[in-house]
């Protein structure tokens, strides 16, 4: 199912199973339709309950709750986890004390990013690390392959191997131990209000007040046991994200609904998931992040999450050239976007001034009456303030009978059809 | 929800009789499918198309959908009003988000279409 190359590439072929209902399922179905529910890496979750721009609004303006029980989680312990995990993430795990997280990547000895996660050190010996949903089965894969020796870890040295290991587990499978977990994310400015409303003890509700971002905490809401952590996927400045052992979670979710309803808490699906993470200009694998341009967290706009003055880790020789060489990045533009404008898409040419392909639109989302557009274009090319144009391509044989073109290579000229401008790389709201 | 007056297709198009001439538009089902519309492309009035030909585009921030002709025969009327309010389809598809009449050749076609019943039983396979 998997295998490492000489060089150092990790090869997996994913199996394609039926897809389950998420650890959440039977709340979805009360809370929605049937046909608003689809498969996403193996689960079936809610593609929006009410509407993706009713939802992406209540985040904003109060708060929404995400099902994000696909995600994977999993732990690596013992006394050698540090130092495994140091060796397979870019970030720096020495820089991390405990309750504390950290964003970074996994990159295979060749260079090709396996995932983006966060890992939390619960303490100095036990790690979270929360990985992609549609990556989880790779990852667990790539770990397990690291300590049974089968993965080049060093292209100049294939034969070097790990000398110390710790024991992994995967945290979302009761099997694997009594503390599992599976993640509910509540993110916006009342998200505060509503956890508060859920503790009991005093203390715990100072202390939640204090957490800053990238910090957690593990404590009792609403009488369940809680990993609290001040993270999330939308750009609010106020979020979290709260891992919860899987039986428990539905009772979890209901509760948070139920008390934040006078907050304005609603229930928020994938669709608006994606319309928030692309508004804050995060990245998603696949799209922002490696996929079909093999995009590299240099090019996404993390070159801080990869630490090249770390004695080591896998893909560092590859990360070293690509620091000093990539050539486009991503950037974040905004266009008109009220009804009754076509809607810009994944693959639309962005065009300088001149009228001249510098790149390709990722990912695009309608807010409000605007769009908001993740673009991989020529590195310095674009300045932010500045206005560009997307040329659309064809989406069917009938447009491209009238003479659209389905694709405009860089340096191609090609007329706008819609215009819009560069904003800063992030967003906070 | 299937209205019982109209005929339908495997690719979720309503289609209306009014003697020569079919009204088209999209169900309900698949307005649900879609999700907030935000465009939608009309066809050219005057084109001639036949059946099963890409007559209109319609866009939600999801996806972009064609919508095929039933029958054969000369677009006639558009409903250009969806051109400022696309979210018709959404909130009324069977009335106010009607696409576009076409002028038919002859009934050829007709015949192939479902009845409501046949529609219903059709959506409870999928």
């Amino acid at each position: 199912m998997s295998s490492s190359t000489k060089a150092g590439e990790f090869v997996f072929e994913q199996k394609d199973a039926e897809a389950k209902g998420s650890a959440l399922y039977s709340e979805h179905i009360k809370l929605t339709d049937k046909s608003h529910i689809a498969a996403f890496a193996g689960f079936l979750m809610p593609l929006w309950y009410t509407s993706i721009s009713s939802e992406h609004r209540a985040v904003r303006e109060a708060a929404g709750l995400f099902d994000c029980s696909h995600m994977g989680v999993l732990e690596a312990a013992g006394p050698y986890a540090k130092e495994f995990l140091n060796i397979v993430f870019t970030n720096d795990l020495n820089k991390l004390s405990d309750g504390r997280a950290q964003y970074g990547y996994i990159i295979d000895a060749a260079g090709n990013v396996l995932d983006d996660i966060i890992i939390y050190r619960r303490a100095e010996d036990k790690y979270m690390v929360v990985v992609n949903a549609t990556n989880e089965p790779k990852i667990k894969a790539y770990f397990f392959a690291l300590l049974n020796d089968e993965v080049v870890i060093d292209a100049d040295n294939p034969d070097r191997r790990l000398e110390n290991k710790p024991v992994v587990r995967d945290m979302r499978n009761i099997k694997s131990g009594s503390d599992c977990r599976v993640d509910l994310a509540l993110q916006g400015p009342a998200a505060i209000d509503i956890v508060i409303e859920l503790i009991e003890d005093e203390q715990v509700k100072g202390q939640i007040k204090e957490l800053k971002g990238f910090r957690f905490f593990e404590t009792i809401v609403t009488g369940i046991d809680c990993i609290v952590s001040r993270t999330g996927y939308t750009g609010a400045a106020m979020g979290f994200e709260l891992y919860v052992h899987p039986d428990k979670a539905c009772e979890l979710w209901s509760r948070l609904l139920e008390k934040g309803k006078p907050f304005g808490l609603v229930p928020c699906g994938l669709g608006a998931r994606d319309s928030l993470r692309i508004e804050a200009g995060f990245p998603l694998y696949g799209h922002e992040l490696a996929g079909p341009f093999d995009i590299s967290p240099f090019q996404a706009g993390y070159g801080f999450a990869v630490k090249l003055d770390k004695e080591f880790f896998i893909g560092k020789a590859a990360m070293q050239k690509e620091a000093e060489q990539y050539n486009m990045e991503v950037v974040r533009i905004e266009l008109p976007g009220a009804k009754g404008i076509r809607p810009v898409r994944g693959s639309d040419a962005v065009l300088e001034g001149g009228g001249k392909c510098v790149g390709w639109v990722l990912s695009c989302a309608k807010v409000d009456d605007m769009q908001i557009a993740l673009a991989l274009v020529s590195r310095d090319v674009i300045k932010e303030g500045e206005t560009i144009g997307v040329y659309y391509l064809a989406r069917n044989e009938g447009q491209v009978r009238k003479g659209r073109k389905q694709e405009i290579k860089k340096g191609e000229k090609a007329e706008a059809d819609i215009n819009g401008v560069t904003l800063n790389r992030f967003a906070k709201f | 929800m299937v209205v019982k007056e109209l005929a339908y297709t495997k690719e979720h198009e309503w289609v209306k009789i009014e003697g020569d001439e079919a009204i088209i538009g999209i169900t309900d089902y698949a307005q649900q499918m879609l999700g907030e519309i935000t465009y939608v492309e009309l066809p050219e009035v005057g084109k001639e198309t036949g059946a099963g030909d890409e007559l209109a585009v319609v866009e939600s921030s999801k996806a972009a959908s064609d919508v095929f002709a039933p029958l054969s025969g000369k677009v006639g009327e558009v409903n250009s009003e969806l051109e400022e309010k696309p979210e018709l389809v959404n909130s009324d598809c069977y009335k106010k988000g009607w696409i576009c009449r076409i002028a038919l050749k002859d009934k050829q076609g007709v015949e192939k279409l479902m009845d409501s019943k046949q529609y219903e039983e059709y959506l409870k396979g999928l």
